[in-house]
Formats: C-alpha cells, structure tokens, sequence
C-alpha cells in the first residue's frame, strides 16, 4: 500500500496546497470542457433539453469509483485512508434540496459557479458573490440550527454498509445504472431536448 | 467480433469498457488491508531506535491536556477492563484486535498489564500496515508506578521539589497519590478498588519482592476527574475541519 | 475573444438572444460529455490516490467566510460552532486551506478551457424575457441559496454528488438525489428565467 500518497507521509501540508491547485486545474479545465461554464447549460438539464450535467457527473462517479475500487483490489489504494464524509442523514436530506433550488434559480453550482466567472460569465460572479452571503447566513443562524445540523449521525457510511452487501455488487449495480441512465437521457434529448 | 466491436461508436465503446469493468468488480473485493506482509528490517529498525513506544509520562500528558489525536487501547479482558483501565481506553482483547475499526493513520497506543501482549497486539497491526501503532511502555504496571502512584524523592532539591509537586498533582489528577521513596513497597497498591484518595500507602520494607502490600491501598475510579470532559470539548476546536 | 463593453451594452437594451448566439457562434463545441466525466472522473481519482480525499468547493467558501469573519470579530468568529471549524486552533491561517488552492485552480483550469474553446465572453447567460439586472439577483439568491443548503449538507455538488457519490457514500449519495429532486421540483417555476 503506498497510496494515498499524503497519508502515508509522501510530502507535507505545503506541498499538498500546491498539490490541490493543480488538481482545482484539471477539475475547472473539464468543468468548462463540458460547457459547465454555462448557466444555460446546466439548467437544460432540469429542463430535459440535454442532459449532460447527469451524463458528466455519472460518467466521473463511475470512473473515480471503478479506478479506486481496482486500485484497492491491486493493494496500491488504503481505501481506509480516503476520507469519507460522516454520513447525517437529516441536515444532508434538507440541504440537497435547497441545494437543488438554489441550483434552478441561480443556474449554477459553486464549482461551476467559478468557472463560469473565469470565462466571463457575469452571472457566474454574481452566484460567486452570493455563495458568502449565504454561508455568513448559515453560520449567523448556526446556534439555532445546531441541533438539526447534528442530528441523523451515522458515522462514515457506505452504500455496502447500509444495504449489507459486497463492495463490488454495488460498484456493479452503479455501473448498470449509470449506462441505463445515459441510455434513458439520449431517449429524453431525442424527445425535449434542444442541442445547443 | 473484431468488425462488431469497431462499428460501435465512441460512447458506445465506453458503456462496454465500463460494463465490462462493472462486472470485473463483482469478483474483486477491495482489500481494506487483509494482507498481511512483514518487512524485517524495518521492524527491527523501529524497535531498536524505540521509535515503537510511548512512556507513561507522555501519555499522563496526552491525557491531561486532552489531546484526540490518538486512540488508546485496552488489550486485557472485561473484567479486568471494568476494574480499572486509564482514561479513554478502549476495550479491545488481542483476539478481536484485527476486525477492530482501527485506521492506518491513527497513533493508536496499546496497552496490557506488562508489555507482552502489548508488544505482541504492536507487531500483529505492523504487519498489517498500521503505521501508527505504539506500545504503551511498561504497560499498566508502570503506569501506575509512575503516574499514579509515583515515588518522590525524599529530601528534594528545590528543582526535585517541583517535579516532586507535579508528580503529586499528576498522580491526584488520575485518583492516586504520590508514595513517599522510603517508604520502598514491593509493589505499589493494587489498581481496582475503591477510591479514598489522599492516603499513601503502607510502608514494608524494600525485602521480599512478591509479598503483598500491608494494606490495598484505593485504586481510582475509571473516570479520572475531569479528563473525559476536557477530552471530548477540546477536539473540536483542535483541528481545522476537513470537508468538502 | 469578444470580451468587450459592447456585448454588455446590448445585453442591457435587451438584445440577450443575439449576443448569446453570436458568442456560441465564435466558439468550440462542447466536449462529448462522457469524455469530458471521464477526465473529471480521473481528476478525482488523482486526489483520492495522491492526498486521500476529494474535490469539493463550499468548504472554501467556509474558509473565507470564517477568515473575514475573524478579521472583524476574532471572539464571534472563534466561538462560533460552524466557523470555529474552519479557524481550528488559529495556529494556521485559514485560507491555508486545500479546498481555497483547489478552487483558485478551479478558476485557472476553466480559464485555461475557455481560451482554447474561445468561450470566454463577459456576458449574462439569461433568456429573453428577463433582464440583467433580474438575473444577476437571481444568480446572486441562488447562490447564497446554494451556499447555505450546502453547508447544511456537509458539501455540495462536488464534494457530496461527485466525491461522495464516487466513493459510494450513503449520505452523499442521499444528498445528491435531493439535489436532483429539489432541483426538478421548482424547475418549472423558474422557467421564465431561460424561456
């Protein structure tokens, strides 16, 4: 096991700073890649006029989950070491759905909110100036909302875990989905859709 | 096969590309480290630079300071586990040590009466890979030697009254108290009774090693005062959160 | 490259359509998406394999919110449960973060992208029946929108849906189906923004 490299003491905090902006450069180079810079974009997908915003993230889950697993298979990967977000089901129900709103009005994510601004989008700053806004809100209210923020803990969980089955069932059940998925959204382009 | 595979288009490649990995996953089983492989040397190395333990008084410091940056490890049994065991041990007997939720980056300290087993739990998650695992040296026994029931010196030295007077606050803050040098026992008090701090213990004499001390002198409760608190209200603050 | 005032200034008289156009004219064609995840998707596996964690992109706003914050109210800041996380014990500068490197390479890498594609315009992507103005402040409430149901959430699109999603994480992968349904929920009340 000699992966991840961090975590087995490869190099030190500052390294990984510098670490983490190359790979914020691949992440925006592909974002922007795939036409994510553009709110119109990324709302045609609630709109089902092209659904690339499934296609892309679905196709990036499948290669990051099937590249982990198989490193972790081959013994390069400590899948222990990876951290995984503690699962707290309650806050994390109600904060996708605001997320899925402020998604439809601001037409925009935040990563795709500063490509969007890189590539001179006004809207996208406009978004990138509200993220604070709305994170001071938050922590403002935080005392009032801590209570539910905790609440719903489960630790770290996985899929596996939570329907008791292998590893590799459920990375090949995610595999089936997502190809079923894209075959379902060419039908629904071919059907709504307006390519832009 | 050749021609039907080159008549597909690009994405369509990619969903057999996927598929097909998809159904290599069926048979694979990431490992969350099963194997086990031992490097020698390596071994060696650390435990002859000592670079594989943790002294008593480095861990009564981890302690009071309330440091969570490590995980303590209880390897005896229950009983002896309900009797006494230092604050924030986990109870985790050697034999269910491999299937324990223990992550490789963790400083994890283990502890047993002696250093046996302690010794033995350390190499166990070494060859797994554990790259944090320390042995808690001299186990319980020193423990409470040096930390609960530490020996002061007898007419100190204006700087060994000061160490004398941290020993002593040291060893009330885990329930115990300090034992006069002269007063040589040939081992300290039992660990596992009930607490009535403050008494020391009964003298004998520095003679017969194996003869049982005059009178059992208290043991500290499990919880030492104020050490749990301090430990889970202290994390928080610690270290920046790491999310997304 | 069109970045000019006079994309903006017919934006304003309304002309939105048509600039919108003229700019998409000029530029490269998206990427297929699939090979566009597929490189996003080996992005995240760099980071999983070299730092043991993935992207992400609210925790840096966190960041920031939690330095400013401090900067004119050090006690509030500190004693604040949500932003007290992102001060830890004040031993490290918060914008020393790996999500804040992250992002700025975020805005160099879409930068980058655009240039190649010639898809950098300063323009407001909106439809024809809405205004600048009214889109800049629906770009802006959605945004602090997002911001906060991601700190709720515990991440957002990137560090939730595509790093949780990725590594099989049951609440990332609850998270990211309220994303979708929150978001199809309202998305036909929010129609005339695009239409």
């Amino acid at each position: 096991m000699t992966a991840p490299f961090f975590k087995y003491g490869a190099f030190g905090d500052e390294t990984s700073l510098v670490i983490a902006f190359v790979i914020g450069i691949g992440f925006g180079f592909f974002l922007e890649r795939a036409g994510f810079g553009s709110a119109r974009k990324l709302v045609s997908q609630f709109y089902l006029n092209d659904l690339a915003v499934f296609k892309v993230m679905f196709t990036a889950i499948v290669t990051a989950m099937l590249g982990v697993t198989y490193l972790s298979w081959l013994g390069v990967l400590d899948l222990s070491l990876v951290y995984l977000t503690p699962t707290y089901i309650w806050p994390q129900i109600a904060g996708g759905l605001i997320l899925g709103v402020g998604f439809v009005v601001g037409g925009y994510c935040p990563g795709t909110s500063v490509a969007s601004m890189a590539t001179g989008r006004l809207d996208g700053l406009a978004f990138v100036l509200g993220l604070p806004a709305g994170t001071l809100l938050f922590a403002e209210l935080f005392p009032l909302i801590q209570r539910f923020y905790d609440s719903g803990g489960f630790g770290q969980r996985t899929l596996p875990d939570v329907f008791s089955l292998p590893y590799g069932v459920v990375v090949f059940a995610v595999v089936l989905m997502a190809i079923g998925g894209f075959y379902g959204a060419s039908l629904l382009e071919r059907r709504f859709g307006t390519e832009r | 096969m050749m021609r039907w595979l080159s008549a597909l288009t690009l994405n369509q490649k990619l969903a057999l590309l996927a598929l097909t990995l998809g159904v290599g996953a069926l048979f694979i089983s990431p490992t969350r480290g099963g194997a086990v492989s031992i490097e020698p040397d390596e071994l060696a190395a650390m435990v002859q630079k000592e670079v594989d333990h943790v002294t008593a008084d480095d861990l009564a410091d981890w302690i009071i300071q309330g440091r969570a940056d490590y995980r303590l490890i209880d390897l005896r049994d229950e009983k002896a586990y309900a009797e006494y065991h230092i604050p924030g041990a986990e109870l985790v007997p050697v034999a269910q040590l491999p299937d324990a939720a223990l992550a490789r980056n963790e400083k994890i300290v283990l502890y047993s009466d002696g250093g046996i087993h302690s010794a033995q739990a350390w190499f166990l998650l070494k060859a797994r890979g554990y790259k944090g695992a320390y042995i808690l040296l001299g186990g319980l026994d020193t423990w409470r030697d040096t930390v609960v029931y530490p020996v002061l010196a007898e007419n100190p030295a204006p700087d060994q009254a000061e160490r004398n007077a941290k020993l002593s606050a040291r060893a009330a803050h885990f329930g115990g108290a300090p034992r006069a040098a002269s007063a040589v026992v040939a081992s300290a008090p039992a660990l596992g009774s009930t607490p009535a701090p403050g008494s020391t213990a009964a003298s004998a004499s520095a003679a017969a090693p194996g003869s049982t001390p005059a009178a059992p002198v208290p043991m500290p409760k499990v919880q030492a005062p104020g050490a749990p608190a301090a430990a889970t209200a202290a994390p928080a603050a610690r270290k920046k959160k790491e999310g997304c | 490259m069109s970045s000019n005032t006079d994309t903006l200034a017919s934006s304003w008289s309304g002309a939105a359509e048509r600039d919108a156009a003229a700019a998409h004219a000029r530029s490269a064609p998206y990427s297929n998406p699939y090979l566009a995840g597929i490189g996003l998707g080996l992005v995240l596996l760099a980071a999983f394999v070299v730092m043991g964690r993935g992207l992400g992109a609210s925790g840096a706003v966190g960041s920031l919110v939690a330095w400013l914050v401090h900067g004119v109210a050090p006690e509030h800041a500190m004693s604040n449960g949500f932003l007290s996380g992102y001060l830890g014990d004040g031993s490290v500068h918060p914008l020393k973060a790996w999500l804040v490197f992250e992002v700025l390479g975020v805005f160099v890498g879409a930068l980058v992208s655009g240039l190649l594609a010639h898809r950098v315009a300063t323009v407001v992507e909106r439809g024809p029946r809405v205004t600048v103005g009214l889109r800049l402040a629906m770009a802006f409430v959605g945004g602090a929108t997002m911001a906060f149901g991601a700190a709720l959430a515990r991440g957002c699109t990137s560090g939730q849906a595509l790093t949780g999603g990725s590594m099989l994480n049951a609440g990332s992968w609850a998270t990211m189906m309220c994303i979708f349904g929150g978001a199809y929920a309202v998305a036909w009340f929010f129609r005339w923004q695009w239409k």
